[in-house]
């Protein structure tokens, strides 16, 4: 057990989550072709517009769909789907949580491998200065809000105030990049175009496509672009505190050397400088572990899963790292 | 510089400087019973380097720094071999008098000394010195070496560093320094040279680290007199070298732990060091702890843990992450006092004190050296706060205090027994 534990902490994270990520990839993208349907509540891009190949469905297409309902339904038996599609939503979050971004999400696996692009080319990232990362983290957690106002709005017209047209029944989806990215990897391209029919159509699809251009560019130049914009991070960073996948630290044994801080891809401080907290998940945080690979201090950073640790900083682990990732 | 020293007084002081060296290596070695084998390599290169005057290192440029936060990795990158010039000779620290008032620091004003004319053998040809701006004391005798004709650098270091500001100054220094050092030195800073200065200095801090988790079991395996000798002799010799020879002590210690040979006894009590640096031949605090009885289990000094604990940690394996990560290196875990908070070299000691079963600690402050004098008061009630007992010790290279010294050590060392004993 020893010896396993070992062996587990010396892994290079970062080599196991590019193959995992392959692996969830191709399960959400393509397993679709083999009838495997893993329902329509995963906390992941997995986009529904990706119709012939897609293993699942990303929770924020239905939640649109059941957000679209009239005030009393919500009462109603109606308002069943909207209650069972979020504990399952929940469900999931509750096993992986937020390693659902870091491991299993498609988008953010094109993130990444658009990252080792640029890491092959040689250029250097670009970060956020402290300043507007605070500022722009919060778009998110408004886009989350819109998301489910929106659809509510569309089917609860207040007198007086101008009605949302029907075209926004699915706002964020218009302007998500995965609905173009996504099913253009089973050669799908039909969303990668403008829809003239109404006004409405048209600029949310036009914004749709402007976001999709931003998003190759920013994900080039950004790790993880996109990920600190995106709502179902907001969703699941409200329920991230309950969820059985956790990121520990023992503050004592922190030297605060920032290891965690440099090699994080959402650019979280925190892990660094917070050595109160025993619990460290901030909201942008994807659970890719990168920081627990980065720490040279015994046990001061790791994952567990109902208390148990799963993966965890140690000296020796470290050092074998920094040895053998050079040769990269 | 107005005066200038008589060629007949130089090579005075480099002989009494050769004299304090024998003299602090006897004791290390011979006052000491049942040194592990592994050790006379070090007392051997310390022989050849103080007191025969040989270099140590391979064939290259010697770049000088004067500061652990220099980064070494770029100065090897650029072909260069740091030295690390803090001297912690007497008679350099008499000699460097000339240009620093009175009441300043010994290790600076021994660096001043070391660097004049004169020097030792191995160090004749060094003209480049890397000086990193942290003590005004420091600051000040950038220019001063310059005076002595040397090409310096002034490493430009930040007053804090908890902000991202100070964080962004130190990258654009450090990115500065990349250039200034392939100037130093008329070699490159390349992807792969500087990954492999990376890998082998990460190599010797594994090492490093694996003789220091030795260090916490008990009952002592490894005196910190030799310990101190051991990461002294980092800042002049072959970095693989080093590494081996570090490796064959763990081995040997390993070896010893399994036969049951320990370096002190069970109750002897295990002292935590910290303070201004002990460098070799200046180990009189740390000898006179380990004659009254004491084993020093672990240290938080700028000659030892400060240097070797922390680690590059690379992203990005191409150059711009490389020169940042081992920027960051050098800046975010330092804890020396010339920062504008204390409160991780504070939990350091505490986790130190925590991890390596510590009975109480020695804080050594050179008369003169302000900011370990002004960190004193929150230093200890922190120790006093978490139960730890704490001897201050205000000292200097000066062998004159060591009998009033040795007085309070001893009592220190017997007051930590009894309160042991008490304890049980």
């Amino acid at each position: 057990m020893k010896r396993l534990r070992a062996f587990v902490n010396g892994v290079d994270i970062q080599r196991f989550r590019t193959w995992f990520q392959l692996f969830a990839f191709v399960l959400l993208v393509y397993s679709g072709y083999l009838y495997i349907d893993l329902g329509n509540s995963l906390p992941v891009f997995a986009c529904g517009f990706n119709d012939a190949g897609r293993g699942g469905v990303c929770y924020l297409l239905p939640l649109q769909h059941q957000t679209h309902i009239p005030w009393e339904s919500l009462f109603s038996w109606r308002a069943l789907g909207l209650v069972t599609g979020f504990l399952t939503f929940f469900a999931w979050l509750l096993v992986l949580n937020k390693a659902w971004c870091g491991y299993v999400c498609p988008l953010g696996a094109i993130q990444d491998w658009m990252t080792a692009l640029r890491r092959r080319l040689r250029l250097r990232y670009s970060v956020y200065s402290l300043e507007s990362f605070t500022r722009l983290k919060k778009v998110k957690y408004i886009l989350l809000v819109l998301l489910i106002l929106i659809p509510f709005a569309i089917s609860n017209p207040v007198e007086g105030l101008p009605h949302v047209p029907e075209d926004m029944a699915t706002p964020f989806c218009t302007i998500c990049p995965a609905r173009m990215v996504i099913p253009a990897f089973t050669g799908d391209f039909s969303q990668w175009t403008l829809d003239f029919s109404t006004v409405t159509a048209l600029v949310m699809t036009s914004l749709g496509m402007a976001i999709l251009g931003i998003f190759f560019v920013g994900a080039l130049v950004n790790k993880r672009f996109f990920c600190f914009f995106c709502p179902m991070s907001a969703l699941q960073a409200l329920f991230s505190n309950i969820a059985l996948l956790k990121l520990r630290k023992d503050g004592d044994k922190c030297t605060r050397c920032g290891d965690c801080y440099r090699v994080c891809d959402m650019q979280i401080k925190a892990i660094a400088d917070d050595v109160e907290r025993k619990i460290l998940i901030e909201d942008d945080c994807m659970m890719c572990l990168k920081c627990v690979a980065a720490c040279p201090e015994e046990g001061c950073l790791k994952a567990t899963f109902m208390g148990i640790p799963v993966y965890e900083a140690t000296e020796e682990g470290f050092f074998r790292r920094q040895q053998r990732r050079g040769g990269e | 510089m107005s005066a200038v020293p008589q060629g007949g007084r130089r090579a005075a002081v480099l002989a009494q400087q050769i004299r304090e060296s024998a003299q602090a290596l006897a004791t290390l070695e011979r006052e000491f019973p049942d040194n592990p084998a592994a050790m006379d390599y070090f007392y051997k290169l310390f022989h050849r380097v103080y007191c025969e005057g040989e270099r140590a290192q391979p064939e290259g440029t010697l770049v000088g720094t004067t500061c652990v936060q220099v980064p070494d990795e770029i100065v090897r990158a650029a072909g260069g071999i740091p030295v690390r010039l803090c001297s912690g000779s007497h008679a350099f620290d008499q000699a460097g008098a000339d240009f620093m008032p009175a009441k300043s620091c010994s290790l600076v004003k021994a660096t001043l000394g070391l660097l004049q004319d004169e020097r030792p053998a191995w160090l004749e040809t060094l003209d480049r010195v890397v000086n990193l701006t942290t003590c005004d004391q420091k600051k000040k005798a950038g220019q001063m070496m310059e005076d002595l004709g040397c090409q310096v650098h002034h490493l430009e270091f930040p007053p804090s560093k908890d902000s991202e500001p100070a964080r962004a100054f130190w990258r654009a220094s450090v990115r500065d320094f990349v250039r200034a050092a392939e100037r130093m030195t008329g070699g490159r800073v390349t992807r792969t040279s500087l990954r492999e200065s990376i890998r082998a200095v990460s190599r010797a801090q594994a090492a490093y680290r694996r003789l220091q988790r030795l260090r916490a079991e008990s009952p002592a395996l490894l005196l910190g007199k030799d310990a101190f000798l051991v990461t002294n002799a980092y800042f002049f010799d072959d970095l693989e070298r080093w590494t081996g020879a570090v490796d064959a002590l763990v081995a040997e210690l390993e070896a010893r732990r399994e036969a049951g040979v320990s370096a002190a006894l069970r109750r002897a009590p295990r002292i935590l060091f910290t303070g201004s640096p002990p460098v070799f031949p200046n180990l009189k605090i740390p000898v006179l702890v380990e004659q009254a009885g004491g084993v020093i289990v672990a240290d938080e000094t700028c000659s030892a843990n400060r240097m070797l604990n922390d680690a590059v940690s690379v992203d990005e394996w191409n150059l711009y992450d490389m020169v940042d990560a081992v920027a960051d290196r050098y800046l975010k875990p330092c804890t020396c006092p010339i920062f504008t908070s204390n409160g991780d070299r504070l939990r350091r000691l505490l986790d130190l004190a925590r991890t390596h079963a510590v009975d109480g600690v020695v804080y050594q402050a050179f008369a003169g050296c302000q900011v370990y004098e002004m960190e004193h008061h929150s230093v200890s009630r922190a120790l006093a706060e978490a139960g730890l007992p704490c001897l201050y010790v205000e000292t200097d290279y000066s062998p004159d205090d060591v009998g009033q010294l040795s007085t309070r050590v001893e009592a220190f060392i017997e007051s930590l027994r009894s309160r042991r004993r008490r304890s049980r």
